[in-house]
C-alpha cells in the first residue's frame, strides 16, 4: 500500500487489453501441447479427436476455473478488505469439494447429470456462509483464516469420511484428486455441465465492481453513496459459491490461485477493486493456463497435477504474505 | 515328505522362507482352524483347503468385484483381520499378505501364532510358489500340485503362433496401465499379446494421458473393469468419449480385476480370454 499508486498502473483499457492478450496466448499454447506432441497445425482423423475431444475441453476448462478463481479471489478480498481471502483459504473449494463427492457417492450424480455441479455450489454456498458467519462482517484476517481454516477442516474430515465409507476401492486415490485438482482427461461433457453456473456467478461477481469501490471508504460511506450492501454481500457469497462451486465439481481444489492473482494486479489495477474484478479474471486464466501448460513440457515420471503445481508456486507466496503483514504490524 | 521339501525348497530359491515355514508347519498334524488375513490368500485357501477347516477369510473373498470364488467364499465367517478379532478363531494356521498386515502378522507372532506370509506373484512363476506355498502350510501338497497341473496345461494350449504379437493396453481407472513386472503383463505376455505401457515412457506403470492412448492406439484395448461399475469421479476417464471411440475402432475386452488381481489358478482365465481377443485380431489381419 506504501508504493506510490499510478507508478505502476496502466490506463485501465491497456491493462485489460494487455491481460486479454496474455490469456489468448496461454489459450492458444495450452491447445498446441500434450503429450502425444502434434502441434496445432497437424492434420488427420487421431488430431480432430485430440483437439476436439481432450484438448480443447482441457484449454476452456482452464480458462474458466482460473478465471473464476482469479475473479472470485478479488472479489472476495474486496469484499472482506482482507488480503488473504482466498476461495480454497476460506473453505469455499473444500465445501464445493464436499458437495461433489456427496453428489457422487450417494449415488445422486447417476440419477441427474446437474446434480453434480449443484451438489458442488451447495456445498460451497454452505462453506462460503459458515465462514462469514464465523468471521462475523467485522472480522480481521486473524479471525477470517481461523474460520476458514475450522470449516476447511470440517469439510476434508467429510471427505475422507464419504470415500472411507464407500464401497470403491480407489476411495483413497479419488482423495487425492479432490485434495489436489487436476484439469487431465476432462470431456466436454463434464464442461458443458459446469460452465452455465461458472458464467453466471461470474457475472453476478463482476456487478459488485462499483460496491467494491465505494466500501473502500468504508460500509457507511459505501451506504451514503447509493450502495446496497446487502445486495452486494448476496452477490459476492452467490457468485463465488456458483461459479468455484461448479468448477470445483469438475477439477477438484486447485488452491492459491485466487490468492496470488489479485495480489500481483493490485498495483497494475491502481488498487481499485472494482477494476481488480476483470484483471484477475483475465489474470487467472492466463495463469492457470501457463500453469498447465508448464506441467505438460516438464513432464518427470509421472504427470504433475495442477493442484500440486499452484500449491508450490503460491505456499511460498503465503509466506512472504504472512512476512510482509508481521513488518507492517510491528512497532 | 520332508526330502520333497527340501526338493522344492532349493529349486525355488526365492521362496525358500516361505517353504520353510510352510515344510516346518507340515511336520505337525494339519492345521484346522485357519484364518486368512488377505484376499489373495483367501482364494487359494478355499481352492486348497477343506471347508471345515477354514475358520474366517477376509470379506473381499466374497466379494465379486475383486474375488475369483465369490460364491465358494459364501458362508465362511468374516474377519475384520485385527489381531483381537483373530484369535477369536484360536486360528493354528494364520495366513497373511505382503503389504498392509505387517503390524497384525508381528502380533500374532510375538503372541506365538504360526504365521505364513505368502509373496504376491508378478509372474506366473511365482504364482506357482504362491499355490504351493499355501498348499504345504495348510497340510495340502497333493491339491497344490494337481492345481498347479492342471493352470500348466491350460497356460500349455494356449501357445502363441510365431510372428509378431498383437499390442494390448490394460487400461484402468484413474487412467492407470498396468507396466512390466507386473502380473498383468505377464498374462499379457502368456496370450501372446505385446504390453505397449513402454512405448508410453512408461517404466512400472503409471497414468498414461488418453492423448497418447488415442494418438498411439494398441491393437486390444483391455479395461480392467466395467465402464459404469464405479459411478465417481475417478472413473470418469473409462466414459471419455475417447475411450467409446477406440472401442468402436479397434478390439476391445472387459477383464474384470478379479481374474488377475491374485497370483491364483484362475489367472488361466484371464489369460485364455486374452488369447481369444489375440486369436480374433489376427483373424482380421491382411
Amino acid at each position: 500500500m506504501r508504493d506510490i499508486p499510478g507508478r505502476l498502473g496502466l490506463e485501465p483499457g491497456h491493462l485489460l487489453a494487455a491481460l486479454a492478450v496474455t490469456a489468448a496466448l496461454a489459450f492458444i499454447m495450452s491447445l498446441s501441447v500434450g503429450p502425444s506432441g502434434l502441434g496445432i497445425d497437424a492434420t488427420g482423423e487421431a488430431r480432430t479427436l485430440i483437439f476436439h475431444e481432450i484438448r480443447l475441453p482441457r484449454a476452456v476448462l482452464g480458462a474458466l476455473a482460473g478465471g473464476t478463481l482469479g475473479l472470485s479471489g478479488a472479489a472476495l478480498q474486496g469484499y472482506l478488505r482482507n488480503p488473504l481471502a482466498e476461495p480454497s483459504l476460506v473453505g469455499v473449494s473444500g465445501g464445493a469439494a464436499l458437495g461433489a463427492v456427496l453428489a457422487i457417492h450417494l449415488g445422486l450424480s447417476q440419477l441427474w447429470a446437474l446434480a453434480l455441479p449443484i451438489g458442488g455450489l451447495a456445498g460451497a454456498a454452505v462453506a462460503m456462509l459458515a465462514v462469514v458467519a464465523l468471521a462475523g462482517a467485522h472480522g480481521g484476517p486473524v479471525t477470517l483464516i481461523l474460520a476458514g481454516l475450522a470449516v476447511s477442516s470440517i469439510t476434508t474430515a467429510l471427505i475422507s469420511l464419504a470415500l472411507n465409507l464407500s464401497q470403491n476401492p480407489f476411495a483413497s486415490v479419488e482423495m487425492v484428486l479432490w485434495m489436489m485438482g487436476s484439469l487431465a482427461d476432462r470431456s466436454l461433457a463434464q464442461l458443458w455441465i459446469s460452465a452455465p453456473f461458472i458464467l453466471l456467478g461470474g457475472a453476478l461477481l463482476l456487478t459488485v465492481a462499483r460496491a467494491l469501490d465505494a466500501l473502500t471508504l468504508g460500509e457507511d460511506a459505501a451506504s451514503s453513496l447509493g450502495i446496497d450492501l446487502r445486495r452486494t454481500r448476496f452477490a459476492v457469497v452467490a457468485g463465488t459459491a456458483l461459479s468455484v462451486g461448479a468448477a470445483t465439481a469438475v477439477t477438484g481444489i486447485i488452491g492459491f490461485v485466487g490468492l496470488i492473482v489479485p495480489h500481483m494486479l493490485r498495483p497494475l489495477a491502481k488498487y481499485r477493486p472494482g477494476l481488480l474484478l476483470p484483471a484477475s479474471l483475465l489474470g487467472g486464466a492466463a495463469m492457470l493456463l501457463v500453469a498447465d501448460v508448464a506441467l505438460r513440457i516438464v513432464q518427470p515420471w509421472v504427470e504433475l497435477r495442477i493442484g500440486v503445481l499452484t500449491a508450490l508456486i503460491g505456499a511460498p507466496f503465503f509466506v512472504w504474505l504472512v512476512l510482509r503483514t508481521r513488518a507492517e504490524l510491528a512497532p | 515328505m520332508r526330502g520333497a521339501c527340501f526338493r522344492l525348497a532349493l529349486t525355488l530359491g526365492a521362496a525358500t522362507a516361505v517353504l520353510g515355514q510352510a515344510c516346518a508347519a507340515q511336520a505337525q498334524p494339519a492345521p484346522t482352524r485357519i484364518v486368512s488375513l488377505d484376499l489373495c490368500t483367501d482364494q487359494l485357501l478355499i481352492e486348497l483347503a477343506a471347508r471345515n477347516r477354514i475358520a474366517a477369510v477376509t470379506h473381499l473373498a466374497g466379494d465379486p468385484a475383486v474375488s475369483a470364488i465369490p460364491e465358494q467364499a459364501r458362508g465362511i465367517p468374516i474377519t475384520r483381520g485385527h489381531a483381537e478379532d483373530v484369535l477369536r478363531y484360536d486360528p493354528d494356521l494364520v495366513l497373511a499378505g505382503p503389504f498392509g498386515v505387517a503390524a497384525t502378522v508381528d502380533l500374532l507372532r510375538r503372541l506365538g501364532r504360526n504365521v505364513v506370509v505368502v509373496p504376491l506373484p508378478d509372474d506366473l512363476d511365482g504364482v506357482r510358489v504362491s499355490i504351493r506355498a499355501v498348499a504345504g502350510a495348510v497340510g495340502a501338497p497333493a491339491r497344490g500340485e494337481a492345481l498347479i497341473g492342471e493352470l500348466d496345461r491350460r497356460l500349455s494350449a494356449l501357445v502363441p503362433p510365431a510372428g509378431s504379437a498383437p499390442t494390448a493396453v490394460i487400461y484402468q481407472i484413474g487412467g492407470t496401465v498396468s507396466g512390466p513386472g507386473s502380473l498383468a503383463d505377464a498374462a499379457l505376455a502368456a496370450a501372446g499379446l505385446r504390453n505397449m505401457s513402454a512405448a508410453y515412457r512408461m517404466r512400472r506403470g503409471g497414468q498414461v494421458p488418453l492423448e497418447s492412448l488415442i494418438a498411439n492406439p494398441p491393437d486390444l484395448l483391455v479395461l480392467a473393469s466395467n465402464v459404469d461399475e464405479y459411478r465417481t469421479a475417478l472413473a470418469d476417464n473409462l466414459r471419455h468419449p475417447i475411450i467409446r471411440q477406440l472401442r468402436q475402432r479397434g478390439a476391445s475386452i472387459e477383464l474384470p480385476w478379479r481374474y488377475w488381481l491374485c497370483g491364483t489358478p484362475h489367472i488361466a482365465d484371464a489369460i485364455e480370454r486374452l488369447g481369444q481377443a489375440r486369436a480374433g485380431i489376427e483373424a482380421r489381419r491382411p
